[in-house]
């Protein structure tokens, strides 16, 4: 992946986590879910695991 | 003339022989991390656990300690700022760009501190204090614990940093692993900071 794009990302998915963050609050202000809170907290933990963690490499023939 | 050759430098000359490729040595320690960070996960499931079972009032309905909600969310932003300042080192790093690989780690340092103060200077000196029962075991455990995971990835950031010249755009696997902790150590945070601000009814203690 070219630097352009790896950059875009990182800032794509850093804006995902932010709103999902504020969503988040929202959520626990308005109409507190623990289901909902727990359902946002894995769609953040997803982002994470594979767009900074990158789990797909350890299936993935890769250098660094 | 013909080169003559010691037994101590064939046995040098074997041992290199049978030394993995780098790709291969990455590989195998990726999956080593990944096994670590996945055992860690019934340490945090079973904090997460006890929270849900014990944080409950005399008719069952789950309760949390009044907590600083604001100090919570700028804690939790500040934790995930920081995470992307650490992909954005990462990704420098695999394109070669060292001058931004280095101002992004020394953000995603700053950023992990300013958690630690927020959490352990500022938010362990609140509303809950460590003799408070159930509410005091769980609140300090389970903030404990991560904070501990934070000292202990701000030193593996520290370390990367002051080796920065040894690592090259093709072989940075001291960069990689210590992203994939500072990142673990943030989806951590993303469960705990539910578990302990947003659910349940908040209760006044004392």
């Amino acid at each position: 992946m070219d630097k352009r794009r790896a950059y875009r990302q990182v800032l794509w998915v850093f804006l995902a986590l932010a709103i999902l963050t504020g969503i988040e609050y929202v959520i626990s202000q308005v109409f507190p879910s623990a289901a909902l809170l727990f359902l946002v907290a894995f769609v953040k933990a997803a982002l994470i695991v594979n767009y900074f963690m990158h789990i797909y490499r350890l299936w993935r023939e890769e250098s660094h | 003339m013909a080169a003559v050759t010691t037994p101590e430098a064939e046995t040098h000359e074997a041992h290199h022989d049978h030394e993995l490729p780098y790709a291969e040595r990455v590989r195998n320690n990726r999956l080593g991390l990944w096994l670590f960070c996945f055992s860690e996960i019934f340490l945090f499931v079973a904090f997460l656990a006890a929270r849900f079972y014990l944080w409950r009032d005399a008719d069952g309905t789950v309760i949390r300690p009044e907590l600083n909600q604001l100090l919570g969310l700028a804690t939790t932003s500040v934790l995930l700022i920081s995470s992307g300042f650490m992909a954005w080192a990462e990704a420098a790093m695999a394109a070669g760009d060292r001058k931004t690989f280095s101002r992004a780690l020394i953000m995603t340092f700053l950023l992990g501190l300013a958690f630690l103060i927020g959490v352990v200077g500022l938010e362990w000196r609140g509303e809950v204090a460590p003799g408070d029962g159930a509410f005091g075991a769980i609140f300090f455990g389970m903030t404990g614990i991560h904070a501990l995971h934070v000292v202990s990835g701000l030193l593996l950031i520290a370390f990367v940093w002051f080796n920065r010249n040894r690592y090259t755009a093709e072989e940075h696997w001291g960069v990689e692993a210590t992203a994939i902790y500072w990142h673990y150590v943030d989806v951590v945070w993303v469960f705990f900071y539910p578990a302990l601000y947003l659910i349940g009814e908040a209760v006044h203690i004392g």
